[in-house]
């Protein structure tokens, strides 16, 4: 495969049972890219992570992460390799504190130092979160699980990062500030792979972007592109 | 009030043996939502491995420790490994069955290779009198073991990387598998200290109660009052259930008789249910 791929799918197909969900998806990242993946309810988004993570089972298609081909591994596999997944639902351990969440976001890294310059530059980046270190996540606001789970992600220095819906279900003030958070894991040079519903922002943040429909690749192009595209502005934008 | 401290203080260190044991039972819960039937068993064979431990080769029950916990570590490690895996994903009853079924094969082969005779160990006697209070020194050795090895368990999941990583495995298993945390490792690890945690509870009881082969279904229906008193689940919650109960059964047989004792635990843990299904700590279902 193509060095220049950090990440690249191709002709994805996964069904739950009998119901196809992709039907020939394919997907590039290039490193330092921030790329979105929109499309209405039911076009396999999720399923495409999920899929690329082996938590969803690939009837055919190949996935190769940094030259690596890593279609069927288990995501604890994956994590050592530097792909961070970060599943939907902003979910976080609950019972565990902040602090913990992060350790075990971490959980791959043995080296001490490596370990204690995660945990500053996470801290760095998420002064809320040092704050709080040591209340239980399971307590905190969805906004701020939402910070955690991204933080968590980071703990391993990610070569690429998939994030799975960020802003879903979360008061309008919070979308804003994942937003906010993006554009800065952005400008720190970070490789993401985003799904959301919330298209007019994931795509003015994004290099490149997707649309699907139905489990296949609609349309591609720079988020400025998919921006201007009369098809997206239909489907999402409500014009 | 002197007898009534020390009916607590007897309930209390009743209760210490039964920590043990329901630790262990809930943190197999917790971290694969298996109920493993044959807990009780894997405290028998503890119990039998203290009993010719001490009878054959003269060995101290609580040094003789040192060698059944990490063996009883192995055989958990084992069945989760060989037996447990193929059904920890699978419904609740799955599990149910197979587990029961080790809890016959157990009980059926301790019965072969045992016989059914009854089996003591004449290990430590006698009371320590404090003031009016008398306490039997069996039970003040093993209650104090007890804590110290539950203690040390609590330790292990609270401050140690993969005591936290069992937890976290057992709040979200994908989170946890996205953390990069090998889960089916996890499993065996819970299950091999959850089986070690048992079998050191068998030598505990094996100097203080009569061992048999059917010996592990009293002691199993005494650490499920537990889990259910403390939330299933929770390991902090079935220390103070263990305790609770413990204060429970000896104020019961004190006030009526040992007998009725057994059923005012089982009523308890009826009226539990009913009232508190989720125990004082229990994890919330996802």
């Amino acid at each position: 495969m193509n060095d220049e791929h950090l990440l690249n799918c191709t002709e994805l197909h996964a069904g739950y049972g009998r119901v196809p969900v992709l039907r020939g998806v394919s997907i590039v990242v290039r490193p330092g890219q921030f790329v979105s993946l929109i499309g209405p309810n039911g076009a396999g988004k999720s399923t495409v992570l999920k899929a690329i993570t082996g938590f969803a089972r690939l009837s055919s298609g190949t996935v190769t992460f940094n030259g690596q081909a890593i279609r069927g591994m288990r995501a604890d596999r994956l994590v050592p390799l530097g792909l961070a997944y970060i599943p939907q639902g902003r979910i976080v351990f609950g019972q565990m504190s902040v602090h913990d969440n992060l350790e075990m976001g971490a959980f791959t890294v043995r080296d001490e130092s490596t370990r204690a310059k995660a945990f500053a530059r996470v801290y760095d980046l998420f002064p809320r979160l040092a704050e709080r270190r040591t209340q239980l996540a399971g307590t905190m606001s969805g906004g701020e699980q939402q910070m955690v789970a991204i933080a968590r992600g980071l703990m391993i220095q990610p070569r690429l990062m998939l994030l799975d819906e960020p802003s879903l279900g979360l008061a309008p003030r919070f979308v804003q500030v994942v937003f906010e958070t993006l554009a800065m894991l952005k400008c720190e040079g970070l490789s993401m792979l985003v799904v959301e519903q919330n298209a007019a922002q994931a795509l003015a943040l994004a290099d490149h972007a997707y649309l699907l429909e139905l489990g296949r690749n609609r349309l591609e192009g720079t988020g400025t592109e998919l921006l201007a595209n009369p098809d997206t502005r239909r489907l999402y934008l409500g014009d | 009030m002197v007898t009534l401290v020390q009916v607590v203080v007897s309930g209390l260190l009743l209760g210490g043996v039964y920590a043990l044991l329901a630790g262990g039972l809930t943190l197999i819960f917790g971290v694969m939502r298996v109920i493993n039937l044959a807990h009780g068993e894997f405290l028998m064979l503890g119990a039998y491995a203290s009993f010719f431990l001490f009878v054959r080769l003269g060995l101290n029950p609580i040094l003789s420790l040192l060698l059944s916990m990490p063996l009883m570590f192995g055989v958990g490690w084992i069945a989760q490994r060989l037996l447990i895996s193929r059904v920890d994903r699978a419904p609740l009853l799955a599990s149910l069955l197979l587990t029961y079924g080790v809890s016959l094969a157990l009980t059926g082969g301790a019965q072969a290779t045992f016989t059914n005779d009854f089996r003591s160990v004449p290990f430590l006697s006698g009371a320590l009198n404090i003031g009016e209070l008398a306490f039997s020194v069996p039970r003040l050795v093993a209650c104090v073991t007890a804590l110290l090895l539950t203690g040390a368990a609590q330790f292990f999941l609270a401050r140690t990387r993969w005591g936290k990583a069992l937890r976290a495995t057992a709040q979200s298993a994908d989170v946890a598998l996205a953390c990069g945390i090998d889960i089916d490792r996890a499993r065996m690890i819970a299950f091999g200290i959850a089986t070690a945690l048992a079998g050191a509870a068998g030598t505990l009881t094996s100097f203080l109660y009569t061992i048999y082969p059917e010996m592990g279904k009293t002691f199993m229906l005494k650490a499920f009052a537990v889990i259910v008193l403390g939330g299933m689940g929770s390991f902090p919650g079935a220390f103070l259930g263990a305790l609770a109960l413990g204060v429970i059964e000896s104020t019961a047989s004190y006030v009526t008789t040992t007998q009725i004792a057994e059923a005012v635990i089982y009523i308890t843990l009826l009226a539990m249910l009913l009232l508190r299904p989720q125990g004082f700590f229990g994890l919330k279902e996802a």
